[in-house]
């Protein structure tokens, strides 16, 4: 190695020395995730009829390559419905622990009720805190569920670090 | 005859149909109206192929291709429903060109284009014979932008079958079955063409077996509520296993998901079931997930039970019997436990040195015969069949194999493929000769709407009965040895005993003896003493008729063939109740009795082995968790002799074992290696004993017969009495079961208290009331039910295992309405 190759390299640090830098200091500042990033999952609903989308066909749980997904289903009570038609899902859960975020559930729904958003801090402490079940998706619910319970201690609202306009599937998704 | 399917030259018998040709060749069409064991109808136009046949001319020559010389191939002008079209000789077969996917294409199109796009929410998809057709033979597009047919959905056909009309596609199977199978006819198509709908003249299906028509259909039209929307067909786990509600032993598949039991599906054992179960056994499944179920042991402390270890629990019964002699233990099964509980039981039995064993309910008489039994083959083909009892309620499946022999079709032989698809030897609207059918009963029973000769005897009249008809059945061989001899005399006795003219009972008597394959059905009415039995045994013998014995349990025959039973009759089940000072109780509740109950309270120690905490468990000192019917691995032997395997299903039962584990924890805690202190072990024992393995058993199980006769059994009670004014019957539906099965007891009513409309009105009985009553003691719920068919003076309560078949007396001054109102759901 001679001193010209080291003064080579000196100079590439020092021309980096002066330019803008790339880091992003999250959590302070938002991250920006790209349109098709795959995050955590959304229960969409209808939006004019409010209705519940998804009906608890288990489909997505079919599809799944890591049998992430568990779904019990159940009649619709006419009077009163979950969701459109005869069927709704009464027990939806997804094990955040087994997911591997490759969205073969959202292509298998046949009625787009399952949509993989942007959300990825889903960091928690205990097993079962892993397994969304049907609240902690809806649309509606922002955030994690350790993102959730913080803010519910803090009394603030959920602050999500990242920024991204909703892909169009995600519909009545607001970040 | 010589068939060319494709490239594929094969023989086959004459009168085959072209479908089962194709499948038997090794190639595949399309169908959905045919189906096994019923007539090929043609109905859905789906099974067409290219057929063509060489002609002969007028000599009776082949007519001959110029070019070739080979016999010309005649082919018929449009493609061939292949269901309905028989083999010929020379036959041409094709199903491949492109012609042939060009109709097939069209009449998959042609099906769905009213069909709706329900299959994400429908409980058939997956299992679905349209989807897979569709997928396999379909175009993939759809060219229909019209609106599709709007019917009806989810239409509650029965407390236990959903319809949607939208789905169906008038392929006419669940018709046709119930005109051929168990012959009801309570189904049919009304309007026509687009507009044809299924439905019913009456409120709900009448009829014994009505689920079967949900495994046929081949879209999701008809449906099992029990399991409507409980899970996706390939989330289930099918374990294929033998029915225990009944001693007919049904071929069944348990469908479970997340140890739950959805559903139970009939499965294919053509010796048995063919393809057919019962309502009972297919419905009658809730009670498994029931949440009260056990699922630890219990152990009494300081006077209430709490929860313990296995080996704590057998620890504490090792401690309480230590202090007793072995003969004041006493060891009871119910008789459903499988032959492996019994080994166990046996084992156990010895290694406490007890002769007190026994199970439960064992009629008064044995349910093996001295001579082989019918098969229920024989039963299917016999040309005359004289029944006595309620053969519909005790075993189901014998209901349907004697229908089948009113058909007269014999079963049809295997293909390659199975059981032929389109047996054309079937016909729709089929005749059933009533002739060939007799029964006899006390009281009006379903199986007589197909008898051409009835009989009513009065309850408890069976010895009689067959005494009668056995004097007949004498001067009617006195006669055909002399003519002169004096034609038949019987008193006036003897004529009431027949309960039928004497005119019916001779021809009874003469069909019998002159068919070439009679079989005489024996129920628990005549099991109930051991006078009648005999008087059977003798009669059936002196027609040379084969015997069927209806035993009340799924295992009653196995069990008594291995002789799970006592030493001495003071030692039978009813006996060691009074007499030991310990008791260890399989699955038997005899506390429903409140004097039985008063007597275990002073027992030293009593533990009881069960799914629920049943009234004699609320007095035991150790309780221990059983598996149910579907849960245990073993072996059982059916009516016939044939032993059957049983596999157990998937479900979460928490610490449950069946008597082989409770034989294994207490074997472990007395340090003693008991033969049947695992499956495996008691399997050992069985394969010496029987000279058969039974870890081995074919799908149809294996008929056993004895060398020589079977070694006489102890019986269960010296005195004779009959009498009484409830007659105990037997019931497809497990009334202890009942009001833990929210679906049957919404079918059923709950448990039936049948009474004579001038009776009720004198105990001023209104039809469905609650009511309670105390019947041989066990105290009963029922519902009250009018009904002209029982005879005045009696009144009808479905069997117990702790209340055998037969009759009983009722203090008719326990009889209460019941404040409690029996739950009906629904
Ligand atoms: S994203 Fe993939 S792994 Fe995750 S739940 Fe959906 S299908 Fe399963
Ligand atoms: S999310 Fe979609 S695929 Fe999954 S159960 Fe619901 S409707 Fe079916
Ligand atoms: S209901 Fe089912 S079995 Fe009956 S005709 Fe329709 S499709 Fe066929
Ligand atoms: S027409 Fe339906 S199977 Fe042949």
């Amino acid at each position: 190695m001679s001193v010209l190759d080291i003064a080579k390299g000196m100079g590439v640090t020092l021309g980096h020395l002066f330019k803008r830098p790339v880091t992003v200091q999250y959590p302070e500042q938002r991250a920006t995730v790209q349109p098709r990033f795959r995050g955590r999952h959304h229960l969409l609903r209808h939006p004019d009829t409010g209705l519940e989308k998804c009906i608890g066909c288990s489909l997505c749980a079919a599809a799944c390559p890591a049998y992430a997904i568990y779904v019990e289903a159940d009649e619709n009570d006419p009077e009163n419905p979950t969701s459109a038609g005869e069927r709704y899902a009464k027990i939806y859960e997804i094990n955040m622990l087994r997911c591997i975020f490759c969205g073969f559930c959202e292509e298998a729904c046949p009625t787009g009720a399952i949509v993989l958003g942007h959300e990825f801090e889903l960091a928690d402490f205990r097993y079962q805190d892993f397994v969304y079940a049907k609240p902690d998706m809806l649309v509606g619910t922002k955030g994690s569920k350790w993102q959730r319970r913080e803010a519910e201690k803090k009394g603030k609202d959920v602050r999500l670090g990242f920024e991204a306009g909703p892909r169009p599937e995600l519909e009545g998704v607001d970040y | 005859m010589k068939v060319t399917i494709n490239d594929v030259s094969m023989d086959f018998a004459p009168g085959t149909s072209v479908i089962d040709a194709v499948f038997a060749a090794g190639y595949d069409v399309p169908y959905f109206c045919s189906q096994e064991y019923m007539s090929p109808i043609g109905a859905c136009r789906m099974c067409l192929a290219r057929v063509g046949a060489p002609r002969k001319d007028r000599e009776g020559n082949w007519i001959l291709d110029e070019e070739t010389g080979e016999p010309k191939i005649f082919y018929f002008p449009n493609m061939m429903a292949t269901c309905t079209t028989q083999v010929m000789e020379g036959m041409v077969v094709d199903t491949l060109s492109d012609d042939v996917k060009r109709v097939q294409n069209g009449m998959v199109e042609f099906t769905l284009i009213n069909h709706p796009l329900d299959c994400p929410v429908c409980d058939k998809g997956g299992a679905c014979e349209l989807q897979d057709r569709a997928y396999e033979y379909g175009t993939g597009e759809s060219r229909f932008v019209f609106d599709k047919r709007h019917q009806e959905k989810h239409h509650p056909l029965s407390e236990v079958i959903t319809l949607d009309r939208e789905r169906c596609i008038h392929c006419k199977r669940c018709v046709r079955y119930f005109e051929e199978v168990p012959g009801d006819g309570v189904l049919d198509f009304i309007e026509r063409g687009g507009h044809t709908y299924i439905g019913t003249l009456e409120d709900g299906l009448p009829s014994n077996f009505t689920g079967n028509i949900t495994d046929i259909c081949p879209v999701g039209a008809l449906l099992d509520t029990t399991s409507r929307f409980r899970g996706r067909n390939w989330e289930y786990d099918h374990t294929r296993s033998t029915g225990m509600d009944d001693a007919g032993g049904s071929a069944i598949v348990i469908d479970a998901r997340t140890g739950r039991i959805e559903r139970i599906k009939g499965a294919l054992n053509p010796e048995v079931n063919k393809t057919w179960i019962d309502d009972g056994t297919r419905f009658g499944h809730e009670y498994v997930d029931a949440d009260d179920r056990l699922r630890s042991p219990l152990v009494r402390k300081d006077g209430e039970l709490v929860p313990a270890t296995w080996e704590e629990a057998a620890q504490v019964v090792r401690d309480r019997l230590g202090g007793l002699s072995g003969k004041d233990i006493g060891i009871a099964l119910r008789a459903d436990a499988t032959l492996e509980e019994g080994v166990a039981a046996k084992a156990l039995a010895e290694a406490l040195g007890t002769g007190q064993l026994d199970h439960a309910p064992r009629p008064a008489a044995s349910v093996v015969p001295q001579q082989a039994p019918a098969t229920l083959t024989d039963l299917a083909t016999a040309d005359a069949i004289f029944v006595v009892g309620d053969v519909t309620e005790e075993v189901p499946i014998a209901d349907l194999r004697i229908k089948d022999a009113l058909k007269g079709v014999t079963p049809p032989e295997m293909m390659a493929h199975g059981v032929p698809i389109a047996d054309l030897r079937l016909k729709e609207h089929p005749v059933f000769h009533r002739e060939r059918l007799s029964v006899a009963a006390p009281y009006r029973v379903d199986l007589m709407k197909h008898a051409g000769r009835t009989a009513s005897y009065p309850a408890g009249g069976e010895a009689a009965l067959f005494a009668a008809l056995q004097a007949i059945a004498e001067a009617q061989d006195a006669k055909a040895e002399d003519a002169e001899a004096a034609a038949v005399q019987l008193d006036d006795g003897q004529r009431a005993a027949l309960g039928m003219s004497l005119a019916d009972a001779e021809a009874l008597v003469r069909g019998l003896r002159e068919a070439d394959n009679a079989v005489v059905v024996i129920g628990g009415f005549v099991l109930a003493t051991r006078a009648a039995a005999a008087a059977a045994a003798t009669f059936a013998k002196a027609v040379g008729a084969k015997q069927l014995i209806l035993g009340p349990m799924a295992n009653s025959y196995g069990l008594e063939l291995l002789h799970v039973g006592p030493s001495h009759d003071r030692y039978a089940y009813p006996g060691m109740l009074e007499g030991a000072r310990a008791l260890i109780l399989s699955n038997l509740d005899p506390a429903q009795d409140p004097d039985v109950r008063a007597t275990l309270e002073q027992k030293d120690f009593l533990v009881v082995h069960d799914l629920f905490l049943t009234e004699t468990a609320k007095i035991a000192d150790v309780v221990l968790p059983a598996r149910s019917v579907y849960e245990r691995d073993g072996t059982t032997v059916n009516l016939e002799g044939r032993f059957l395997p049983l596999q157990a299903a998937p479900v979460d039962a928490g610490e449950s074992e069946d008597f082989v584990g409770v034989v294994g924890a207490l074997g472990d805690a007395l340090g003693q290696r008991l033969e049947g202190r695992s499956v495996r072990s008691a399997r050992r024992v069985l394969r010496k004993r029987f000279e058969l393995d039974p870890a081995e058993l074919g799908p149809s199980g294996e008929l056993y017969r004895p060398k020589g006769r079977p070694a006489p059994r102890v019986s269960i009670r010296s005195d004779e009495a009959v009498g009484g004014n409830v007659l105990v019957t037997p019931s497809m539906l497990r009334v202890e079961y009942l009001e833990r099965n929210p679906h049957l007891l919404a079918l059923s009513g709950g448990s039936r208290l049948r009474v004579n409309p001038a009776d009720a009105a004198q105990h001023g009985l209104g039809d469905g009331e609650a009511v309670s009553l105390r019947v041989g003691g066990v105290v009963r719920r029922a519902r009250v039910r009018l009904d002209a068919g029982v005879p005045a003076g009696l009144m009808l309560l479905p069997t117990l295992p702790e209340q055998p078949v037969g009759l009983a007396h009722a203090d008719l001054a326990t009889l209460t309405r019941d404040e409690r109102e029996l739950e009906v759901a629904g």
